[in-house]
C-alpha cells in the first residue's frame, strides 16, 4: 500500500525521569489498526507490516515507518515556534517596565520591589554544547507546563518544568541485526518533531514478529554551577513488528491480468 | 502504439473525509497515453486508448500517512443503466488488504471506436461508514 506508517512514541517525561525507566511510562500508536496492530495505545504495541509479492517471488510495495516521539505534559509542539522567546521577551519587557515604574515613583522601597523583580525575572538553563568546553544558554527562558515563566531561579524551588520532547537517537535491535528493517534519520522541513524523524523501510519477504530497540534521549533539569542545566538522559526502549506478505494479484480477476470487462456487443 | 496507459488518482484523503465528497478538489485523474485524453487533472478524465492496449489504475494519497485504496472498478453499460460486472462475482482480498489488486486490464478487441465507456470507481478509506466513496464521471474512450 501506498501508505506509510506512523508510529507515536509518547512519553510521560516526568515519570521516566523519576522511575529512571521509560518502562510502563511510554505509550505507542500506529495507524495500522485496520491492518492487524495489537496493544494500542500502550508500551507493547505490535505494530503490522503488510507486505505483498509478485508472482516471481520479489516485493511489491515498499512498507515506510515512520517515528514520531512526543512528550506527555509538555507545551504542545504545535505552538509557533517562536513561542518560547516571545515569552522570554514579554518576561524580559515587564521587568524593564517595572523598572521604570520604580525610578519613577518616588519614595518606593527600592530594595523590596528590586527583589520582587528579581523574583519573576525567571531562568535561562543550559544545555550542554557539543562544540564549545561546558555550555550555552539558549534564547528562552524555562516555561511551566502552562506556558509561563517559572519564576524563581532557586534550587529548593521544584518547579513543574515543561519537560523537553524525548530525542530518538537510533533504532537498534533484533529487526535491524537482521536486516529486516533499514533505519535512517532524515531532515524534515516540518518542525513539529524539530526537523528530525527518524524512519525505516522493512524487507516483507521474511514474515514473523521482530524486535527493536529505540534509544531515546531525554532532557532533565539539573541544579549545577548555580544555575540550571539541561542534561541529557539516555534510555531504551523495545517495541515489535509482525510481518507477513501476500501475493498481488489482479483486481478483477483476482487472478493474473485479462480483459477488461467492457460490454460486448451482442450480449444480452 | 503505445501498449500501457497509466490512470494514477491522486486524493486528499483528510479532505475527502472531511467534506464528505471527492469533488471539489479532492480527487485528481490523470493518464500518460499518447493519445488526447481529455480533462486530464480533474474526476472528468476520459482516457482514449486503443483494444489491445493495457490499463492500469493506480491509487495515490496526497498525504502518505492517510489510507485510500480502490475498493472497485465497475464499467456502467453505455446502452442501458445496468452495471456490467464482467465476470461473476470474484472473491476479493479482506477490507483491509485491498492493496493487494492490481488494477490492470487489457482493452479488449471489441471495444468500438468512438464509443465511450463509463466507469464507477470506488474508494475505500480506512472503515467506517463513510469510508467509501465514489465517483463515475471518468471514462474511457475507445480511438
Amino acid at each position: 500500500m501506498t501508505q506509510q506508517l506512523a508510529i507515536i512514541v509518547l512519553i510521560d517525561v516526568a515519570a521516566a525521569l523519576k522511575a529512571r525507566t521509560l518502562k510502563d511510562n511510554t505509550y505507542l500508536f500506529d495507524n495500522m489498526k485496520l491492518q492487524g496492530s495489537e496493544n494500542e495505545g500502550t508500551g507493547d504495541l505490535v505494530t503490522a507490516i503488510n507486505g505483498s509479492y509478485w508472482f516471481d517471488g520479489s516485493q511489491a510495495e515498499e512498507q515506510v515507518m515512520n517515528w514520531l516521539p512526543y512528550a506527555l505534559g509538555a507545551i504542545p509542539p504545535t505552538v509557533p515556534r517562536s513561542f518560547y522567546s516571545d515569552r522570554t521577551r514579554d518576561s524580559d519587557q515587564e521587568a524593564l517596565a517595572a523598572l521604570t515604574k520604580i525610578a519613577a515613583t518616588p519614595g518606593t522601597n527600592i530594595v523590596a520591589e528590586l527583589d520582587r523583580i528579581k523574583q519573576r525575572l525567571g531562568t535561562r538553563a543550559s544545555v550542554k554544547s557539543v562544540h564549545r568546553a561546558g555550555h550555552v544558554r539558549p534564547g528562552h527562558k524555562i516555561l511551566d507546563l502552562r506556558g509561563e515563566i517559572v519564576p524563581s531561579d532557586s534550587r529548593d524551588d521544584i518547579p513543574e518544568l515543561s519537560n523537553a520532547a524525548p530525542v530518538i537517537t537510533g533504532i537498534t535491535g533484533e529487526a535491524v541485526d537482521k536486516q529486516i528493517i533499514y533505519p535512517a534519520q532524515y531532515g524534515s522541513p516540518d518542525l513539529v518533531t524539530d526537523g528530525w524523524y527518524w524512519s525505516a523501510s522493512v524487507d516483507t519477504s521474511r514474515p514473523g514478529i521482530y524486535v527493536y530497540t529505540m534509544e531515546i534521549h531525554l532532557r532533565e533539569p539539573v541544579w549545577k554551577h548555580g544555575g540550571w542545566l539541561w542534561e541529557p538522559v539516555r534510555m531504551t526502549f523495545t517495541s515489535k513488528i509482525k510481518v507477513t506478505s501476500l501475493p498481488k494479484r489482479n483486481g478483477f480477476t483476482q487472478a493474473d491480468v485479462g480483459l477488461l470487462p467492457l460490454s460486448c456487443p451482442g450480449t444480452p | 502504439m503505445k501498449t500501457k496507459i497509466d490512470i494514477v488518482i491522486l486524493v486528499d484523503v483528510i479532505s475527502a473525509l472531511s467534506d464528505g465528497t471527492l469533488l471539489d478538489g479532492n480527487l485528481a485523474m490523470m493518464d500518460n497515453g499518447h493519445l488526447p485524453s481529455t480533462d486530464q487533472g480533474t474526476p472528468e478524465l476520459c482516457t482514449v486508448c486503443q483494444p489491445g492496449q493495457t490499463i492500469q489504475w493506480t491509487i495515490h494519497a496526497v498525504d502518505l500517512q492517510t489510507p485510500v485504496e480502490i475498493r472497485r472498478i465497475t464499467f456502467l453499460d453505455t446502452r442501458s443503466d445496468v452495471e456490467d460486472s464482467g465476470d461473476a462475482a470474484v472473491e476479493s482480498p479482506p477490507g483491509d488488504r485491498l492493496s493487494l489488486n492490481v488494477w490492470s486490464g487489457v482493452v479488449p478487441p471489441w471495444a468500438i471506436p468512438g464509443a465511450v465507456y463509463k466507469y464507477r470507481l470506488e474508494l475505500q478509506m480506512y472503515e467506517g461508514k463513510n469510508s467509501v466513496m465514489t465517483i463515475d464521471s471518468c471514462s474511457l474512450r475507445c480511438a
